[in-house]
């Protein structure tokens, strides 16, 4: 293959836009990781059933593609945070002040997981589902490599979600109080702060967050029962590279998963894509184990 | 103000307060004393709700708090300050001021209350946009105490605000709470520092083991010579003497 500057450039858009992707589904790994200090092992089903939502919606009811959008995202919430009330408080509570050492959290997210996969199975059937949306925009140019508009408009309304969360957590009360809760619970109650009922909207907010992600990927691939286990994979290689808990770091983190995988397919092996978020996993991991831009493990006293 | 009766608490199976009576009238300062592992800082923990009640009953202003969810006790004006290492380190000190008025929703007052607080502690005011990580022991406890202020308290409880802190930073700390008890708030000292907290209070209590050992005016415990013996040195002097002879 000759080198050729314009189609490695158009390699790395695509790993971009893919990448911003993979990064907001981080975010809310990273997200729950610091609220309820577990890895939430079923968030790629969320962002599953956020695409098919986000499918329903449009496809069959007909709302037009933005408020499909919205409409996904808010039902995933709900649907996040009913799985957090009935299924996960049990556990974190059992574990003492919602946090949870050990391994019965893993398992129930593992279980939760599966359980979701096939209540999917079950309502939508294991065909993958197309996805088709007409956006108006032409595809972009560049040296004779076209970017489907799904791609433009998924990474800039990616960014501006990111955008909005960041000005939510700096600048809003809501969202201070949403970093106290994070970072220690029994502080944020002595300010006042209704733990419990933050800990809820931090898992609504993840969730919602995965379902954008899956009704953006949606039109770029198709929507079916499996596809949220290779997207967990992907968001908790971009969630370690950057840095867990870090908000800029997931952003960054999915940006240079998806530039990785990108490149790797293009030049040396495309039927083995899947394989170099996870090599570039490994290597942050023996070289910078906190990730890009974490601290090094916080101590709990 | 404060009415603790007969309180039992502690963590899990573990029981570490064994039948506590406490008493703070409405506008005064007590203090708490004993050693560390006594009991003191998880009867804070039970009054603001973070360690729940096994037995006995707690009332504050007239309302039975016992029971309730550490934020409601706090929106019914019982306001506990954390010691000082539990700022938040990653926001700035503003933002943990703000954090302190997390219950109010009138924000002219709270503008207003934060700029009694930096009047109050210049220090803060110079650098309200640092991260509060940054501070000095002193600054951090300034903070701590300024966002308590900013829940507009009815009663202070303060965790031991002199821990770990030059003695003439605790002075001036120690001055601070004085100025404070003056606006009107009541307040509630727990302390290692003996000497500092009864100059400050009028009523003390001591506690050792989950149980309140010896209680009194803070005058008649100065003078206590089972007080002198146990926390103010007197046991350093007696060993001597026992040497010698």
């Amino acid at each position: 293959m000759d080198f050729d500057f314009g189609s490695l450039l158009a390699f790395i858009i695509f790993g971009v836009t893919i990448g911003v992707v993979y990064g907001i589904v981080a975010l809310g790994i990273s997200l729950i990781y610091s609220g309820l200090d577990i890895v939430h092992f079923a968030h790629g089903e969320i962002y599953m059933f956020g695409a098919f939502l986000g499918l329903v919606l449009s496809q069959q009811i007909g709302i037009p593609y933005p408020g499909a959008m919205i409409g996904a995202m808010v039902l995933a919430a709900l649907l996040g945070m009913f799985i957090e009330r009935v299924f996960y408080r049990r556990l974190t509570r059992s574990g003492g002040g919602y946090t949870v050492a050990g391994m019965g959290m893993i398992i129930c997210g593992f279980g939760m997981s599966v359980a979701l996969m096939n209540v999917a199975f079950l309502i939508w059937g294991a065909d993958a589902e197309p996805f088709p949306v007409e956006f108006g925009i032409e595809p972009l140019e560049i040296n004779d490599i076209s970017i489907p508009p799904s791609y433009l408009l998924t990474a800039v309304v990616s960014l501006c979600l990111m955008g909005i969360l960041n000005y939510f957590l700096r600048y809003t009360k809501i969202g201070l109080a949403v970093r106290a809760v994070a970072h220690n619970k029994d502080i944020a109650f002595l300010m006042g702060i209704n733990v419990p009922l933050f800990i809820s909207l931090i898992f609504g907010l993840a969730c919602a967050l995965a379902a954008a992600a899956g009704v953006l990927v949606g039109p770029m691939q198709s929507v079916q029962v499996e596809m949220g286990y290779l997207m967990l994979m992907k968001a908790f290689a971009a969630a370690v590279v950057g840095g867990f808990g870090s908000l800029p770091g997931a952003l960054i983190g999915g940006i240079l998963v998806g530039i990785f995988e990108n490149l790797g397919a293009a030049y040396i092996s495309a039927s083995h894509k899947d394989i170099y978020a996870f090599l570039l996993l490994i290597l942050v991991l023996m070289y910078r184990p906190a990730g890009l831009f974490g601290v090094v493990a916080k101590v709990k006293a | 103000m404060l009415n603790i009766k007969e309180v039992h608490s502690g963590y899990g199976k573990l029981k570490i307060l064994r039948g506590i009576n406490l008493n703070v009238p409405q506008g005064g300062v007590v203090a708490l004393l004993g050693g560390n592992g006594t009991g003191k800082s998880t009867l804070l923990k039970t009054i603001s709700g973070l360690v729940p009640v096994m037995e006995g009953s707690i009332e504050f202003d007239g309302q039975i708090i016992s029971g309730k969810k550490p934020h409601e006790i706090v929106r019914s004006g019982l306001v506990q300050v954390t010691q000082s290492k539990e700022a938040y380190p990653a926001m700035t000190v503003e933002e943990n001021l703000m954090l302190g008025a997390f219950t109010r929703s009138d924000s002219g007052g709270v503008r207003a209350d934060l700029e009694k607080v930096y009047e109050f502690f210049p220090v803060l005011r110079q650098r309200r946009k640092v991260l509060s990580g940054t501070l000095s022991g002193g600054e951090v406890q300034m903070l701590v105490i300024g966002r308590g202020l900013m829940a507009k308290p009815k009663m202070l409880m303060l965790d031991e605000p002199s821990a770990a802190l030059a003695p003439k930073v605790v002075l001036e700390i120690f001055s601070n709470i004085y100025k404070i008890s003056q606006t009107g708030v009541t307040i509630l000292i727990v302390e290692q520092n003996v000497r500092m907290a009864l100059l400050l209070a009028q009523y003390a209590y001591i506690i050792r083991d989950g149980v309140i050992m010896i209680e009194g005016s803070a005058e008649d415990l100065i003078n206590d010579s089972s007080v002198k013996d146990s926390f103010l040195g007197g046991t350093v002097a007696n060993t001597k003497k026992s040497l010698n002879s």
